[in-house]
């Protein structure tokens, strides 16, 4: 699985700290943990004199790095360490003053040790304004009895592949299933993109081909005649049925027209608001049917199911460290593109990241440090701070609280000059990642990250199940804002193939990896290979019969 | 107790210079845990697509090659060809009426009475008016920490044609 057991590699002590360890065992650890003292924004130091300033003991320097030894307490610049070791046997583990980092004089190296970081972490939690639990996973959001909801939906495919063999022998040639060009009804290839990304998602389209979404209970039941879920039904009929002639999503297009009919127009029209409209459709639907009025984060939906995810956002107040922390649930993320190529990401709070100075590129993994990096507020949107009572700055930080099972990233590609009154396109190049790891953007990491990357086990680790995801789908966009096209790339058993409105055809993955992405569709990397091996392909005999159709499967009428 | 100019700057130097050691060491020993604890242990991997996508894109740029067949105007990976506007013919389910795949989009807009052209011609205008104008508001309670979405729109097509692509043969250098 491609769950990790710990997010460490939990580091080997030197053969120095193992001494120091089995001598001492926990008590200058102990004794020194009243001296720490955390600033703000996350910084701990050891303050041992209130007042004084600390100095070496040999040259009475106060500049550059000082350490406290940990047996006797002297202090020393880094210059004089080592006389200090030396003049005094076994004492050879010291702190960084400014850091509160293990230093080994012998070694001559900054050492680890993960009880160390849990006495820290345990001060600088107790130190926390405003009470324990603050900054942390707050007592207020219930704890999560998250089923393993893949395993749910995978139960459906043992009966979906029944549906799907029935139909292989139509195949017309040895090509997966369910690759089939979209007819473009006037200007609708941002319906037609978006259309061919969900019938690949594998948790959709296994509930579909399933038929968790009787049609003809469902008429029964509502009487109404327009059912947007029976039309995506159908759609998936055909499109999964072996014929390969180009669909035409007409019915589909009239329910989602009665759906959203402030959006039903025959202009121009955005391939993310009609994703988002889709999902909300199916939302709607599914709930009437359900009879339920959960909210988005529980909701049993196939859409919510699917994509929804949970954000977390964390206000931290400049002044006095306060922070506090809000949940808000979402289908995708929309990432502003990391157009400041020359500026590093933030070293201090991630794991080390290719540089982008040295390709000068955009890349995916920079727009989501950008996305997850802490922001300062203006100034014109100082916020109340509980602890100090008083409107102070305030800095922003998001993370991802909970994954979705499909991951749905939407690059925002339109610059709006307030000067100029103008929006124009962002065609710059976005570098993307067929496989990508997510872990560094989860809530986990980033409150890690802000108690120092400390050896330490957070709540609610781990409980996201897998954040290693693989690519299914990319939306390209070519041609300018107003007017332009939308292309699919799907990855089929590691085969791209670029679908055009009703053209279907084979590419290399560097056609793909070079393309104008708009938005990317990445699914748990679990889902993934399972989707590969259900996606059957059929080795057809020279004597097969023609093609014959079959009603509902190839013309539209109805 | 003032000093000479020289000592002064001497001084301002000396403190940005003490200012600038400790920042490089804040970092050098932030990175130093992050290695140390394999908090990066993805690195190989991340340049190793990095790499992947600077290759494709030299070799896509390349004109010698064509590892994109074209095949949009030619035959489709089943042996079929199709016109550039669908023309499979199948009935309005508004009104009955048998209409061009290629042109139902703008036939149904009328036919239900919205959009742009359908609205001038009603006369409730303010309500006209409004749809046209709140767009995309209806959406954005999914994306709450997102930009309202009417703002981040690409949009696609020239009415009357069904969907022609730019050959976007040139890529933008940064």
């Amino acid at each position: 699985m491609c769950e990790r057991n710990s997010l460490y590699t939990n580091p080997k002590p030197c053969k120095h700290l193992a001494d120091y360890k089995l001598r001492r065992g926990f008590n200058g650890y102990d004794s020194l943990q009243n001296c720490l003292k955390t600033t703000p924004n996350g910084r701990t130091r050891v303050d041992k004199h209130n007042t004084k300033i600390p100095r070496c003991s040999f040259c009475n320097g106060s500049q550059g790095r000082l350490y406290i030894c940990l047996v006797c307490s002297s202090i020393s610049c880094s210059s004089h360490i080592l006389f200090h070791t030396q003049s005094e046997k076994g004492h050879e583990v010291a702190i960084d003053m400014e850091r509160s980092e293990l230093y080994c004089c012998l070694c001559r190296d900054q050492v680890y040790d993960p009880d160390f970081d849990k006495v820290v972490v345990s001060k600088q939690v107790k130190d926390l304004p405003g009470g324990k639990s603050n900054g942390f996973e707050a007592c207020r959001e219930r704890s999560s009895k998250r089923k393993r909801i893949d395993s749910g939906i995978g139960l459906d495919l043992k009966k979906s592949k029944l549906l799907i063999s029935m139909r292989d022998r139509r195949a017309k040639s040895c090509y997966p299933l369910g690759l089939r060009g979209l007819n473009n009804l006037g200007s609708t290839c941002f319906m037609n993109s978006v259309l061919q990304a969900l019938l690949h998602a594998p948790p959709l389209r296994n509930y579909f081909l399933s038929d968790r979404h009787n049609s003809v209970q469902c008429r029964k039941r509502s009487g109404e005649k327009v059912c947007l879920l029976c039309d995506i039904d159908a759609l998936y009929s055909a499109m999964f049925s072996g014929d390969r002639a180009p669909y035409s999503p007409a019915q589909l297009l009239y329910s989602w027209w009665q759906h959203s009919s402030n959006l039903a127009s025959y202009e121009e029209q955005d391939a993310h608001e009609f994703f988002i409209s889709v999902l909300d459709g199916i939302h709607e639907k599914e709930s009437k049917m359900l009879n339920s009025c959960k909210d988005d984060v529980d909701c049993q939906c196939i859409a919510h199911r699917a994509f929804s995810g949970l954000l977390r956002s964390d206000v931290r107040c400049i002044s006095c460290g306060f922070t506090s922390t809000t949940y808000d649930p979402c289908v995708d993320i929309s990432l502003n593109l990391d157009t400041s190529n020359l500026s590093p990401s933030d070293v201090a709070n991630k794991p080390i990241k290719p540089t982008d100075e040295k390709t000068g590129v955009s890349t995916l993994s920079g727009c989501l440090n950008l996305f997850t990096r802490a922001e300062k507020l203006g100034s014109d949107q100082k916020l109340h701070c509980q602890n100090c009572q008083e409107l102070r700055d305030s800095s922003k930080q998001m993370s991802i609280r909970r994954l979705p099972l499909v991951l749905c990233l939407h690059i925002k590609r339109v610059e709006h000059s307030l000067v100029r009154k103008m929006s124009r396109k962002i065609d710059q190049y976005l570098q993307f990642p067929f496989s990508l790891d997510m872990t560094p953007y989860l809530s986990s990491s980033i409150t890690r990250s802000r108690f120092g990357n400390r050896i330490f086990t957070f709540e609610h680790e781990n409980s996201n199940g897998c954040a290693e995801y693989e690519i299914f789908s990319v939306i390209a966009h070519s041609g300018m804002l107003e007017s332009g096209h939308y292309v699919t790339y799907l990855r089929l058993k590691n085969q791209w193939y670029k679908c055009d409105d009703a053209w279907v055809s084979e590419v290399d993955e560097e056609i793909v990896r070079a393309s104008e992405c708009y938005m990317l569709f990445y699914v748990q990397k679990p889902l993934y290979y399972k989707a590969n091996e259900d996606l059957s392909c059929v080795r057809i005999s020279p004597r097969r019969d023609p093609f014959l159709s079959t009603a509902g499967c190839s013309s539209n009428a109805k | 107790m003032s000093l000479p100019n020289e000592d002064y700057s001497q001084l301002s130097s000396h403190v940005f210079g003490d200012l600038l050691d400790f920042i490089i060491a804040d970092v050098a020993s932030e990175c130093h845990r992050v290695v140390k604890l394999g908090l990066d242990c993805n690195l190989e991997e991340e340049e190793e697509e990095i790499r992947l996508s600077a290759q494709a894109r030299l070799r896509v740029a390349d004109p010698g090659n064509s590892g994109e067949t074209n095949s949009k105007y030619v035959v489709d990976i089943f042996g079929q060809t199709h016109p550039s506007v669908a023309s499979e013919i199948f009935e309005c389910m508004n009104c009955g009426r048998s209409i061009a795949a290629g042109r139902f989009a703008p036939h149904l807009e009328k036919c239900m009475g919205k959009g742009r052209k359908a609205r001038l011609k009603v006369t409730r205008s303010s309500t006209a008016a409004q749809n046209r104008y709140s767009r995309g508001s209806s959406v954005s309670t999914y994306s709450p920490h997102s930009n309202s979405t009417s703002t981040n729109r690409l949009s696609n097509g020239t009415p009357g044609v069904a969907g022609e692509e730019y050959s976007n043969g040139t890529y933008e250098e940064p």
